[in-house]
């Protein structure tokens, strides 16, 4: 008897909770541009309203006055606990329930694609922007142009606002110390010096098909060979020395850490961040330069609760969100708003050499050139 | 006390299983009236149908073409528990998880009776069949004729209008399903409820019924009162299945008119008082069974009719009888012979002269 | 044509209940499964299946699998054989134990064994570079062998121990008695008669190694299986009619070997399921036999132990193995906003799915058993399916079919259920595969209880007029009830440790646990994995004693069910 009773009570609990689930939407307040404001980029939560501060005619007025209801969905690309600060804090402001899921970008895209008639997320935070653009091209984004992106370089912004760069991250090489010198090998300053047969089973990176920042290190050598073909020669080279292709960009840091391989590619801030929670780690940056990563974030096509989104992107975008990452996330990446603070942990963009990384080009080849690296280098050597 | 309520009518029914390539038939066309208050007993070996026509009724099965009438009332449509019958298993299928007295209980309930008269009715049935005292056991704590009556107590307690047994005796051991025996027909008799029993026992079908179905590969045999089928069995089968015969080869047979017959059996000429119609023409065996054979020693012949002689091939001493495997001109010819006179038991390799009264005789048809 | 099907008469609640499971077998695993098969259908698709014979690629995928599935298979059918008659044949100190610590890895979270085992024996692992300076590469083949073995053995180690039991010693005896020694009688009696058992271990640790999707995107290396071939194609490619391609190549070998399993190795079995042993097994008392069986089971039975222990130690320090300074970070991190929501949901969606497992375990139990008449074998197939299809198959299904309403003329006849927009946040998608992935194992365990209990007992209870519901709650259930424990336990502890399906089904308002653990797994912190282990060991160990003892005391004590007679 007692069996069936609870049987029933959870029945009653679902029907319950489909009930509660009746959202109203969001409702726009409209733009509200009286009052001056102090911080430009802040999102302030004035009696119940979000605004944010944004300059208008060389003037700081608060902009964007949206009365947020509901819930919001994050789809969240970057470090869990970068994740977890991030929508902590627009929550604790804005007192709008705010959930998240962590995927690559790849995986972002798909959901993203899988749900484009019926959007499940309504924001897509962080991860290299070529994946952005592949969404944009892929139609499941909207355009959202934030009063803040004014306080960004040119280079942050797409000019049709599908995209907003929020950090920036450079491919390095992430290395273990006491493996580097047990095989004789100093940390790597070269491409060419993965290629070492030393190295042979002793480097990881992921798999571009699923992460960025793989994508970001094969979209590299197209870069800094000229053409796809030589870029995938390159990494057939680089294929002998490889264990194992992560889902995640910063997935080598664990193995890397625990000294099962001695290097491995990844944006540095993970290997930093890794080197903090005290693995014997080391970053060094190819001498032919390295590519670069603008991470994205982006309005999804068909938001269910656009109002909060745009808060959302233009929370993201202060400074107060940015510096959250140093601060609460060991996140290290470079930071977009030049008013957040800077930190000696971030790498040093003038003592590295960049490749001259065009995100909307990675974008545009990203599926042909995704599925020719699986067929050719991934699934062909792996069945060597 | 008769009831005029629980008369049963079987109208041809039959019963297919298996697909249409592999068809086993398990009973067909049964026909068959029950007059209320009336014991019938199925009987039969394993395999001839009795337990299907038995679950038919029951509802358990659905036939696939007939109809169980009830008091007139067509049952096809009922499933079991719709129909006013009570079941006694042959593992008794007491419920495990449940006391005597739950056990007994359960019909009333299920028919929603209050608190009150379920008790009372409990005790009643559990008094009257002396297991008031185990009213708080388990099932498993009972002995085997304990658990027998629990099954029977609890199938009489919902009043049905038709008892069914499905070989309830089985699994007791001889000396109890005789007193069980006794006491089910002295239950029946007091309440009158019209009951079928299946069983492949003839002992417990000669005791019980007043009327014996004999089934045999899924028809039946013969039906009638148990005097009948023992001593007017309407087949070889019949006469084989319930008691022990001896059949002896009839070479030719006539008539000799008030249903006397004259037959040659091994060369001998013997006599028969009485046969069905339309076996002379036939050709037939005759049955005699071994007690109606009377065994003397050779020498002491007299001028009967119906005598013959035979070598004893064995002899078993029981007691109060004893039996004599003889090897004759007409067959082998088992004869048993009550409370034999110690000096007149022919020994084993001797001649015995054999006879048998022309009334204790009967006509079978030869297959 | 009259059949005795369109004749056959069940009673009102039968046909309600064979209603009910059907429809809820149709949407649960029958048309994620037609949909699967129609995706395969599509261009990349279609490539792909015609690829299996033509391209190299592709055909190396499936060998890989294959060659996966069959080493597996052996080894652990072999262990599973050598722990579980080293159990019964035996005498040795510690049984008990032994046995349980068997038993363990039934429970383990997906993922404790590829960490633990990376650390214990990787190129750094503690044991195999910390004592022996040796640096074997565990990523790829040879890792995914290792773990994949000792994950499922013990699968294959209860089934022989149940047929070991139950081998009648007497014919061990009149082996013995008619000259041969211990090791003919091995050979010539014992091991034919469980020939269907190592068939049957075989087969079913065939599927489940084929079927495996976490292991290979972990420690899998560069080694390519269909599994995670198919992972790839959704969430790299994003081409459904690709995965489904993949999806069906893996689901047909996994279906064939399930229908050999069940109608050919389960019919061979000679041994007598109903008869109890008559006397005592006779035992391995050779010297040389007796401590090779027992080094045997002592190394195997050691490697569990290290493998906990280094889940639990690991939970405890900074990074085990490099920093081995005792913290509370990884359990500070994980309730302090990580995987809250996680252990929360995770827990609420699988006490939803487990009594309904249960009752519909159970509810096609009995349907086999006692009430189709026509189609019983179909049926006990169906309900079984859960487990014969990859997780991978079944989630790439679900996502294929649930994304969306599915409209039949523009009438909805079933919402959308996966998917963060879909009702209760996806919610409900995982619950069905919750479901369906745990009833079988209470179906199973029903069957064989209710082939034990005599069936006049049920309809002795129909004959004292109690209606086919009044029946299956008064009388069957409580009957059954060892059995509906059992199913519970296990849907309870599989739910919350199952992954493959899951991962195409969380949303963020249904974050999974063994979804967590596969993040930090993949970016290697392997802190927080092992502290994940922990929790959801200690929350299926604390909820799993909790429901036993629930349903135990709400129990009807039966010492000994009526067993059939006849």
């Amino acid at each position: 008897m007692l069996r069936l009773k609870l049987i029933g009570t959870f029945i009653l609990t679902i029907l319950g909770i489909s009930l509660a689930l009746v959202a109203s939407p969001a409702q726009a307040v409209g733009n509200y541009s009286g009052k001056p404001c102090a911080i430009e980029g802040r999102v302030y939560v004035v009696t119940g309203v979000t605004y944010t501060c944004g300059r208008v005619n060389d003037v700081l007025v608060y902009a964007e006055g949206r009365k947020l209801t509901g819930t919001l969905n994050v789809l969240c690309t970057p470090q869990e606990a970068w994740c977890i600060a991030m929508t902590q804090a627009f929550q604790a402001k804005t007192g709008i329930p705010t959930k998240f899921i962590r995927l690559s970008s790849g995986e972002s895209l798909t959901r993203l694609l899988a749900s484009k008639n019926n959007p499940e997320f309504d924001v897509w935070t962080g991860g290299p922007n070529d994946s952005h653009i592949s969404g944009r091209i892929q139609g499941v984004l909207d355009p959202y142009k934030s009063p803040t992106r004014k306080m960004l370089t040119k280079q942050f912004q797409d000019s049709d606002g599908f995209w907003t760069g929020i950090y920036m991250g450079a491919l390095g090489f992430c290395s273990n110390t006491n493996e580097l010198s047990r095989l004789g090998l100093k940390a790597p300053k070269s491409w060419d010096d993965l290629l070492n047969p030393k190295l042979k089973g002793n480097v990881m990176m992921a798999h571009p098909g699923t992460s960025g920042t793989a994508y970001t290190t094969l979209w590299s050598q197209v870069l800094r060979l000229g053409s796809e073909d030589a870029a995938i020669e390159y990494m057939k080279l680089l294929n002998k020395n490889i264990l194992s292709y992560t889902r995640s960009g910063s997935g080598p840091t664990g193995p890397l850490g625990r000294g099962e391989i001695a290097t491995g590619i990844v944006f540095s801030h993970d290997c930093t961040a890794a080197i903090l929670r005290g693995n014997p780690l080391v970053v060094s940056f190819p001498k032919e330069g390295t590519g670069f990563e603008i991470g994205g974030i982006a309005l999804v096509k068909g938001a269910k609760n656009p109002d909060a989104a745009k808060a959302y992107i233009d929370f993201s975008l202060s400074a107060d969100a940015q510096d959250l990452g140093p601060a609460k996330a060991e996140s290290f990446q470079i930071l977009t708003n030049p008013r957040a603070k800077s930190d000696p942990r971030m790498v040093n963009l003038r003592k590295i050499s960049l490749l001259n990384y065009e995100a909307e080009a990675a974008g545009i080849a990203a599926v042909k050139l995704k599925a020719r690296f699986d067929k050719e280098v991934a699934l062909t050597a792996s069945a060597k | 006390m008769k009831s005029s309520e629980g008369k049963l009518s079987l109208v041809s029914i039959t019963k297919e299983f298996g697909d249409t390539q592999e068809k086993v038939i398990a009973v067909n066309k049964l026909s068959l009236d029950i007059e209320p208050g009336e014991f019938v007993t199925l009987l039969g070996p394993s395999g001839c149908g009795k337990t299907t026509a038995l679950r038919i009724i029951a509802g358990f099965e659905t036939p696939t073409s007939g109809k169980v009438l009830l008091d007139g009332v067509d049952l096809s449509s009922l499933t079991p528990d719709k129909r006013p019958m009570g079941m006694v298993f042959q593992s008794y299928a007491l419920f495990p998880h449940m006391t005597v007295f739950d056990n007994v209980a359960y019909g009333l309930r299920v028919k929603k009776m209050s608190g009150a008269s379920i008790k009372e009715a409990v005790s009643e049935v559990l008094n009257s069949m002396s297991l008031s005292h185990l009213a708080n056991r388990a099932p498993n704590q009972l002995s085997g004729g304990q658990q027998q009556r629990v099954a029977l107590a609890r199938a009489m307690v919902v009043r049905p209008k038709l008892l069914l047994f499905d070989e309830p005796l089985s699994n007791l051991d001889a000396k109890l399903r005789a007193q069980m025996r006794t006491e089910i027909r002295s239950i029946q008799r007091k309440l009158g409820i019209t009951s079928i029993f299946v069983t492949h026992d003839q002992d417990e079908a000669m005791s019980l019924s007043d009327r014996i179905v004999v089934m045999r590969n899924a028809v039946v045999e013969q039906v009638g009162t148990p005097e009948e089928i023992y001593r007017r069995p309407a087949s070889v089968f019949v006469a084989d299945f319930i008691g022990r015969s001896n059949f002896l080869k009839v070479e030719s047979a006539v008539a000799v008119g008030d249903k006397k017959a004259q037959i040659v059996v091994g060369g001998k000429n013997m006599q028969v008082a009485s046969y069905s119609e339309n076996l002379l023409s036939e050709k037939s065996v005759l049955l005699v069974r071994p007690e109606s054979i009377q065994v003397s020693m050779s020498s002491n012949s007299g001028s009967q009719i119906n005598i013959s002689e035979g070598v004893v091939e064995n002899l078993v001493f029981y007691g109060n009888h004893v039996e004599y495997t003889l090897e004759s001109n007409e067959g082998k010819i088992i004869a048993v012979v009550s409370d034999p006179v110690y000096e007149e038991i022919v020994p084993v390799g001797k001649i015995a002269n054999y006879s048998f009264d022309p009334t204790r005789t009967w006509l079978l048809p030869l297959n | 044509m009259r059949s005795n099907l369109g004749r056959a008469k069940y009673d009102f609640f039968t046909k309600i209940a064979l209603g009910l499971v059907i429809f809820i077998i149709g949407f649960l695993i029958i048309l994620p499964l037609i949909n699967i098969l129609v995706y395969a259908g599509g261009p990349s698709g279609s490539a792909i299946l015609r690829g299996s014979i033509s391209d190299f690629v592709t055909r190396n995928i499936i060998w890989n699998t294959i060659k996966l599935g069959v080493t597996v298979a052996t080894l652990g059918t072999l262990f599973g054989f050598i722990l579980a008659y080293t159990q019964v044949r035996v005498e040795f100190r510690g049984k008990k134990i032994l046995h349980i610590i068997n038993l363990i890895p039934i429970i383990s979270p997906p993922f404790a064994f590829a960490t633990a085992i990376i650390v214990l024996f990787g190129r750094s692992g503690m044991i195999t570079r910390g004592i022996f300076d040796w640096r074997p590469t565990l990523y790829g083949f040879s890792g995914l062998v290792i773990v994949l073995t000792l994950s499922f053995f013990p699968i294959a180690y209860m089934n022989f121990l149940g047929m070991l039991r139950s081998l009648d010693p007497a014919l061990d005896e009149a082996g013995l008695s008619l000259g041969a020694n211990k090791w003919r009688v091995f050979r010539t009696v014992t091991v034919p008669m469980l020939i269907p058992g190592f068939a049957g271990a075989f087969l079913l640790l065939f599927i489940e190694s084929i079927a495996d999707l976490a292991n290979p995107l972990i420690i899998g290396g560069r080694y390519t299986v269909l599994a995670s071939r198919a992972y790839m194609a959704i969430n790299g490619d994003y081409d459904i009619s690709l995965a489904a391609g993949y999806a069906s190549l893996l689901l047909l070998p996994a279906l064939f070997v399930f229908l050999i399993q069940r109608y050919w190795a389960q019919k061979k079995s000679v041994i007598s399921v109903t008869g109890k042993p008559s006397g005592r097994p006779i035992l391995v008392t050779s010297i040389g036999m007796r401590s090779l069986l027992l080094s045997f089971t002592g190394l195997v039975t050691i490697l569990i132990v290290l493998i906990y222990a280094t889940v639990l130690v690991g939970a405890f320090v900074q990074i085990i193995g490099v920093n081995n300074e005792i913290t509370l970070n990884h359990f500070r991190y994980l309730l302090g906003g990580f995987a809250n929501g996680a252990i929360k949901t995770t827990t609420f969606l699988a006490l939803i799915a487990t009594p309904l497992a249960g009752i519909f375990g159970m509810l096609t139990a009995w349907l086999v058993i006692r009430k189709v008449k026509r189609g019983s074998e179909a049926l006990d197939f169906l309900g079984m399916l859960g487990i014969a299809v990859p997780g991978t198959v079944i989630g790439i299904g679900y996502a294929i079919t649930y994304n969306d309403p599915l409209k039949i003329g523009g009438v909805t006849i079933f919402p959308q259920v996966a998917g963060g927009a879909a009702l209760l946040g996806g919610s409900i998608a995982i619950v069905m595969v919750y479901i369906i992935r745990s009833s079988p194992a209470g179906q199973r365990s029903g069957i064989s209880m209710l082939q034990q209990i005599d069936p006049s007992i049920e309809e002795a209870s129909a004959s004292l007029g109690a209606s086919g519901a009044k029946t299956f709650r008064l009388v069957t259930l409580p009957l059954i009830s060892g059995a509906f424990l059992a199913g519970l336990l296990y849907a309870f502890a599989h739910s919350m440790t199952t992954l493959s399906p899951i991962i195409f089904l969380v949303t963020p308002d249904t974050s999974i646990l063994t979804q967590k653990i596969l993040a930090e797994a993949d970016q290697g912190r392997y802190g927080n994995v092992f502290a994940l282990c922990c929790i959801l060991i200690i929350l299926i160990l604390v909820i799993g004693g909790l429901i036993n003892y629930f349903v135990k005391r709400n129990q009807v004590s039966i010492d000994r069910p009526m067993t059939r007679s006849r």
